[in-house]
């Protein structure tokens, strides 16, 4: 548990009284994009406080960067928490929660007030940062809070469903932000029930339900390690007939699938990596293949083969 | 503790003392505590006037102070009138029962031009008499001193305490807002701190402010000579010690209902068993009444506020006459309860958590 890298679970648990919020969650998560996913109340929220130190485990160890969430005192030195919570200490303008946040770093004023600034301005809210938190619409309260999250310019971020109520345009610069943060090596840990925009901005998935880590790593990964759903694979090419004879010959391919508009085939496959290997050899006799791209290895369908369709509507 | 950590309590204080005395939830504690001064103030200006009048009666009516106390229960009105002349207020009223038989009752008022002198009559003789002397400072300050123990510390200052501490905690977390504090780099044990500050900060000035202001309206009445004199006397009560228990009244009930909002997800119930056992504990037997704040509290108090003789004797027979505290004894014990109180709220506020959905 002295790994001052890696945010690290260990056999974590946590019930509210008889209500399960997470149980044995084991996880060592590496610097970068890592997104929590799962349903509402799969316990994506609870994981997140637990590395926050909102509340504490039932069993279990946990280490962000080698230190404890009991001594906040240490941890938010290192971690900037945006949380769901929509609520903020009252009377105060989004300069003035900023600077009061930032006045607990023991910043003087002047370099608090500097350093609001600075975050306000990298959330686009510089022309409201002067008007009561009071006021804002909900995008703009998500903005306050992620100028909160990242004005002591931690190593480690923290994000419940950050693109909530944001509009496109401003969901895509923060998306950019996510992007650069954890370029510059970064953990930045992102909540979301939108399985899309997971797919567009993680490194790495841990998919949730009921309070169990149903898998965990590089959707990729994760999507092969799923046996008992055959992958797709979408092939472009010029004969998709004579291309569906001779792929449906190879014993790990389970169905192969002519598209509607006749210009392509869905292959599902047991073994994706030998019908990758085998694709070349499959396609002579002059059939000109013109893209070839996995079907079904993002986060929807994962999440789908893992827990129900019914689910991963949500 | 280092200065960073001494600048996280002032940053506490600072967001907290404003929510605290602007809050709409609390304007009825600055009602508790401005109704005693609203009532002396009420007094300064009517005791005056008061006087003028009888002033200005007896000149039209002059009556001689021997001859007003002369007049005893029994003498009939006719003798009364004889004595002293016709009243300047009189009324006079029939009551009738059964059989129809009527009562005769009768009010007449007389002043030497201080005292208001009230002869109540029943069927023509004397019944009662009622007597009102002006008002004297030694007089108004034990008033104080019995409103400031029965009223301002058991109700005002703990009601007040009950309202500014429990929501430190309590109410943030009702607020679904505490969770700001617990995104700072601040040890747990720190954050309590300055809440507490804050919190004792804010009643201090609330309920100090009361106790100055009560003196303020209480002495306005008199001559500045009268005042003088009055606190040239070594036993004279001075405003000092009434508000060092003020201040000992807000960090003791303070530190108590800032672990019941911190322990109990309703901390009225323990407020409501505190105030039971401290408003009790005036008849309670001696050793259990060492065990409440308020003995303490009083033990400090320059004047004792004894019993009324008004008081129905059921009542003084229960009251148990403990001797009060020496005074170290009840400073220490006080500070050190205060103390204890904080630490163990301390220790708890480590295991605090945010949980908003079951609050």
């Amino acid at each position: 548990m002295s790994d001052t890298t890696n945010i690290t679970l260990d056999n974590v648990s946590r019930f509210y009284g008889e209500v399960l919020g997470v149980n044995r969650v084991t996880l060592s998560i590496p610097p970068g994009i890592t997104s929590l996913v799962g349903p509402n109340g799969s316990g994506k929220t609870t994981l997140m406080n637990l590395m926050t130190g909102l509340v504490r485990p039932t069993y279990g160890r946990i280490s962000v960067l080698g230190i404890v969430p009991s001594e906040p005192q240490k941890l938010f030195r290192l971690v900037g928490y945006s949380t769901q919570f929509d609520s903020f200490p009252r009377g105060l303008t989004g300069f003035q929660f900023i600077q009061s946040f930032l006045r607990f770093f023991g910043c003087s004023s002047a370099t608090s007030g500097e350093l609001a600034s600075k975050a306000i301005a990298q959330v686009g809210l510089t022309d409201a940062a002067t008007r009561k938190i009071v006021a804002y619409s909900k995008g703009m309260r998500q903005r306050i809070k992620l100028a909160q999250a990242i004005a002591h310019d931690p190593k480690v971020l923290v994000l419940d469903e950050p693109l909530n109520g944001l509009d496109p345009l401003v969901r895509a610069e923060t998306i950019a932000l996510f992007r650069r943060w954890a370029d510059e090596g970064r953990h930045v840990i992102v909540s979301s029930h939108v399985l899309h925009e997971v797919d567009l901005i993680s490194d790495r998935v841990i998919l949730l339900t009921g309070g169990y880590v149903v898998a965990e790593g590089q959707i990729h990964g994760v999507r092969t390690e799923i046996q008992e759903h055959p992958m797709q694979i979408l092939i472009r090419c010029d004969r998709p007939g004579a291309l569906a004879a001779r792929v449906f010959e190879q014993e790990h391919v389970v169905a192969a699938q002519v598209l509607p508009d006749g210009g392509g085939l869905l292959v599902q496959t047991r073994d994706a990596d030998r019908f990758y290997r085998q694709l070349n050899h499959l396609a002579l006799d002059n059939i000109q293949i013109e893209a070839v791209a996995p079907a079904d290895d993002n986060v929807n369908s994962v999440y789908q083969y893992l827990v129900g369709g019914e689910e991963a509507s949500q | 503790m280092n200065p960073s950590q001494w600048a996280q309590i002032f940053a506490i204080v600072r967001l907290e003392i404003w929510k605290t005395f602007f809050s709409r939830r609390g304007l009825w504690i600055y009602l508790f505590a401005l109704t005693p001064v609203l009532l002396f103030t009420a007094n300064s200006i009517y005791a005056p006037r008061e006087q003028a009048r009888l002033a200005r009666i007896a000149e039209s009516h002059p009556r001689v102070l021997t001859n007003l106390t002369a007049i005893t229960p029994g003498m009939s009105n006719s003798v009364v009138v004889e004595k002293l002349g016709e009243p300047y207020a009189k009324r006079s009223w029939h009551h009738r029962v059964e059989h129809g038989r009527a009562f005769e009752h009768a009010r007449y008022q007389y002043t030497d031009g201080k005292s208001d002198f009230t002869f109540w009559f029943f069927n023509g003789q004397v019944r009662h008499i009622e007597r009102s002397d002006p008002q004297t400072l030694p007089q108004n300050i034990l008033i104080f001193a019995t409103i400031f123990r029965f009223y301002f510390l058991r109700l005002a200052v703990l009601f007040g305490c009950v309202g500014i501490f429990t929501n430190l905690f309590r109410g943030e977390m009702l607020d679904k807002s505490l969770h700001f504090y617990l995104l700072t780099p601040v040890r747990r044990e720190i954050l309590l701190a300055g809440k507490f500050l804050a919190g004792l900060l804010a009643t201090m000035v609330i309920f100090t402010a009361s106790v100055a202001l009560q003196w303020v309206a209480l002495l306005w009445q008199f001559p500045h000579a009268a005042v003088a004199g009055y606190f040239a006397e070594p036993t004279a009560a001075h405003l000092l010690p009434y508000l060092g228990v003020t201040v000992l009244a807000c960090a003791a009930y303070g530190s108590v209902f800032l672990c019941a909002g911190l322990l109990f997800r309703n901390p009225i119930v323990p407020a409501a068993v505190v105030l039971l056992w401290e408003s009790a504990n005036l008849f309670l037997p001696a050793t259990l009444q060492k065990l409440g704040i308020i003995y303490y509290l009083q033990s400090l108090c320059p004047l004792a506020a004894a019993p009324d003789s008004s008081m129905p004797v059921p009542l003084t027979l229960l009251i148990s006459a403990t001797p009060a505290a020496p005074a170290p004894v009840a400073l220490a014990c006080l500070l050190f309860f205060t103390l204890a109180v904080l630490v163990y709220s301390g220790f708890r506020s480590r295991k605090l958590e945010i949980n908003y959905s079951t609050d």
